[in-house]
């Protein structure tokens, strides 16, 4: 796996956006960027057991001759070392295969639809795609660009939850920035339980330690409780729950937060390694 | 109660258990029918709609059939489906050589719809590259849901279009030789067995829905040993035919790009000249079946130089077709025009040697069909079996092996890839099993790196080195900034030696005086082979790895061959 995050370039004035997101994630978790600036309208992307077609918007294609000096000028504005991403494999000649063993990846709410599709509530069925296939979290930026200072991590005792909290604690470490564990209760489960499942996975460690401030919510409104998550905190959560219908559909806790919140998101998905 | 939880077999564990081989061969069998099925729609669509064209064939506005034709194929398949794929027998051999086999659901039914517009208009090109990728596609996404690995996907795919040449000529021999030599380039029993079955299901599934037929019959032959010998003349011609039609594919296709980058224009501008040739030649239009029965039949008697346009116009045709963007496949063409070449031949010397009983037209015309595809696609069994199967004739296979292995080893001392290969060969993706290529793809340099280096500093004095070489069991030392990481040359052990044995040296020297910067660097992203060329360009044993100008590591030789012959081993017992 390349230690590095892969982003994928819209020369306008949301790419730009979204791109800062991706540099401010890279600076702070000392990862390389990565810039693909495409050159055709798709590209394939050849995960273990699915081949995931990303109809790009034309918006990725424009300007085609200033693309890279926008992101060049942004990425050392932020300090960092551009790397630009060049294909070298493609399934037709004009089909690149873009890889798949990045550590990160970066997607707006949509790749294939207009940015003015953007919206809390909206993820394009590609990202979707993505994320249900990728081996590595996606950054799900939000539309503007925004510092987060803390990192919150949503919990709910799932095989997915587990690996977001896996990769909440390796954000946590490498950007040095403290970690809240949100959980929502759910019957007829307690609080005991979710710790229990921690000391199963071998995470509870990091509780005791102290490093990571565990809020438990047992209203069960969701909604309501989302309010308390901070308006700088990078939210980290896990995708998909464990049945035939919910792998093809987003587990609703997912659902709800990616409706409500408007920080930005690291989704991590069933195959995250 | 437990126990009897305990032995309990559902039909799911009994799959999963099931010896590999077995599992293959049911798997193969299910892609059997929907690749013969696949095939049929195809096949049925286009006689369908043929025959309802044809009627207007002769009107003034005739020649934009295939202009619309291709244009809406191209329409569909870029904004409709959005499959912006390769022709589809490269991108089948791309998925098998680099993908584990991987195609998407959408080519299963894209590409033909997009041939069928084509070809149904009027297009010169035929059903069967469509009908291949869908039923790969079809193998590809049932072995997913099988939940094979790479290799036995590939062998699914290979049964995919197996299923589909078989079910579209009713050819099983073929459809098992194509697969073979063209989409796998491996002929093992684990991959036959599978395959025949395929091959076997798919080619009833054709004789349930649409009866066992021979496509192009003909009659008996009076062949003497003259006719053998002027095989080779016959094998020589359709050599050449096969390496214009390969030439002018090429150049079309890079002709049309200059053009018009408008890619639905370029495809009906290629569909409009296509037309106006159909025109004065009705012979290039379409699959062109109809045109090899009456030739086969010995109902279709032109002349020299009508046969020798009819040719050369299939083949310009063809080329226009494909070049510029329309869908579908080189069988049907390479049959035309190989069968339009021996009746040329044949009326040629029956011209030339007018007191010698020839054999016959269709007996040429059969050759002929058989040189053009072997030479076109470098696939002699294919050619062979295909021939043999369509027209029914075991009975003349002696000539048939001879012109095809001619007439294939002729056109690859000057075109030497096949057709569907030059391409993947050109961009060094065409990767065959237990080929170096191949078991170096599958490994990484990033699986290869070596951590144990010692890291030493341009800043340092050579005393303070030596202890490090002393500590080391490497001979060489990567120098890196020691403020920012940087990767700046290495020293080998050799470099030092002078230095070594002299102390009055040890507190002068310093580390940046005596370090090699000229030194080759390789990235993760590099392929093993080409870094085996660098090894052997460079005299060296190790290759410093370095990304975003950080030292990752070293690569060494021996344990990329010691990778190299585990990863065989792997690939072995796969």
């Amino acid at each position: 796996m390349k230690n590095q995050l892969l982003h994928v370039f819209r020369n306008t004035p949301f790419g730009r956006e979204t791109l800062l997101q991706s540099v401010y994630f890279c600076r702070m978790t000392k990862t390389p960027i990565n810039v693909y600036i495409p050159e055709f309208p798709q590209f394939l992307m050849y995960f273990e057991k699915e081949i995931v077609t990303v109809d790009l918007d034309r918006a990725f294609l424009r300007d085609p001759e200033t693309a890279r000096e926008h992101a060049e000028q942004i990425i050392r504005s932020q300090g960092l070392k551009p790397n630009f991403f060049t294909p070298k494999r493609f399934t037709a000649s004009t089909l690149p295969d873009i890889p798949v063993d990045f550590r990160y990846m970066t997607c707006p709410r949509t790749i294939s639809n207009l940015s003015t599709k953007v919206s809390l509530g909206y993820i394009g069925p590609r990202v979707r795609n993505i994320i249900k296939n990728a081996s590595f979290p996606v950054i799900i930026p939000s539309p503007v660009y925004k510092e987060w200072k803390r990192i919150t991590v949503f919990f709910g005792g799932s095989a997915n939850a587990i690996n977001a909290f896996k990769a909440g604690i390796k954000i946590s470490q490498l950007s040095g920035l403290p970690l809240t564990l949100f959980t929502e209760i759910e019957d007829p489960y307690t609080e005991e339980s979710y710790r229990d499942i921690l000391r199963e996975n071998m995470l509870y460690d990091e509780i005791e330690k102290g490093n990571v401030n565990w809020l438990f919510f047992d209203k069960g409104r969701l909604m309501e409780d989302l309010y308390n998550v901070p308006h700088d905190a990078l939210i980290v959560v896990g995708a998909y729950g464990h049945g035939l219908i919910k792998e093809l559909f987003f587990g609703s806790t997912l659902e709800t937060i990616q409706s409500v919140l408007p920080n930005s998101m690291v989704i991590v998905g069933p195959n995250f390694l | 109660m437990a126990a009897g939880r305990g032995l309990r077999l559902s039909p799911r564990y009994i799959f999963y258990s099931m010896d590999e081989r077995l599992k293959l061969i049911i798997i193969g069998a299910i892609v059997g029918i929907f690749g013969g099925l696949a095939s049929v729609a195809l096949n049925r669509s286009l006689r369908y709609v043929s025959e309802i064209l044809n009627t207007i064939r002769h009107v003034r506005y005739a020649p934009l059939l295939p202009a619309i034709g291709a244009a809406f194929s191209s329409i569909f398949l870029r904004h409709v489906v959005r499959d912006l794929g390769a022709h589809s027998v490269p991108e089948v051999i791309y998925s098998v050589s680099r993908k584990g086999g991987l195609l998407r659901l959408r080519s299963s039914f894209s590409r033909l719809v997009s041939g069928f517009l084509t070809i149904a208009s009027g297009g010169s090109a035929g059903p069967e590259a469509p009908v291949v990728i869908s039923g790969a596609s079809i193998g590809s996404n049932i072995g997913t849901i099988f939940n094979l690995r790479d290799r036995q996907r590939e062998v699914i795919v290979g049964c995919g279009a197996a299923a589909a040449i078989a079910s579209i000529f009713n050819a099983p021999f073929a459809g098992i030789a194509f697969s073979l030599e063209v989409i796998l380039g491996e002929w093992t029993i684990i991959n036959l067995a599978p395959i025949a079955i395929a091959s076997v299901v798919g080619t009833e599934v054709s004789r349930i829905l649409q009866g066992n037929q021979i496509p192009f019959h003909h009659r008996i032959f009076h062949s003497g040993a003259l006719d053998l010998v002027a095989c080779i003349g016959l094998a020589a011609l359709t050599s050449l035919g096969s390496i214009i039609l390969i030439r002018l594919l090429k150049m079309a296709e890079s002709h049309f790009k200059k053009v018009t980058s408008i890619f639905w224009l370029r495809a009906a501008l290629g569909g409009l000249i296509v037309g106006i040739i159909g025109l004065f030649l009705p012979q290039v239009l379409g699959e062109g079946y109809e045109v090899i029965r009456r030739v086969i039949g010995e109902q279709y008697s032109p002349g020299i130089v009508i046969s020798g346009f009819a040719t050369l116009g299939k083949i310009v045709a063809t080329s226009l077709t494909i070049g510029s963007g329309g869908s579908g496949g080189l069988f049907a063409p390479c049959l035309v025009i190989g069968s339009l070449m021996g009746l040329f031949y044949q009326s040629t010397i029956a011209s030339v040697f007018p007191s010698v009983m020839w054999a016959g037209e269709s007996y040429f015309a059969l050759l002929g069909m058989a040189g053009v595809l072997s030479s076109v696609l470098q696939a002699p069994l294919t050619g062979i079996f295909l021939v043999v199967e369509i027209t029914g004739g075991y009975d003349f296979i002696v000539p048939v092996v001879l012109v095809s292995v001619i007439s294939a080893t002729i056109s690859h001392y000057f075109e030497p890839f096949s057709v569907y290969h030059q391409e993947l060969i050109r961009r060094g993706e065409l990767l065959r099993p237990r080929t170096d290529a191949r078991v170096l793809a599958e490994l990484s340099v990033m699986e290869l790196l070596e951590k144990d280096c010692l890291l030493v500093h341009p800043e340092m004095r050579l005393k303070e080195f030596v202890s490090i070489v002393q500590r080391s069991h490497r001979n060489y030392f990567p120098v890196v900034d020691s403020k920012t990481g940087s990767f700046l040359g290495m020293i080998h052990l050799d470099d030092v030696r002078p230095y070594l044995f002299n102390p009055g040296l040890y507190e002068s020297v310093i580390v940046g005086e005596i370090m090699n910067t000229n030194i080759y660097t390789v990235s993760p992203d590099d392929e093993l082979a080409d870094i085996i060329s660098v090894f052997d360009r460079e005299h060296t044993w190790s290759l410093p790895v370095v990304q975003d100008g950080k030292f990752l590591g070293l690569i060494s030789k021996a344990t990329l061959m010691d990778h190299y012959r585990k990863e065989l081993i792997v690939q072995e017992e796969k």
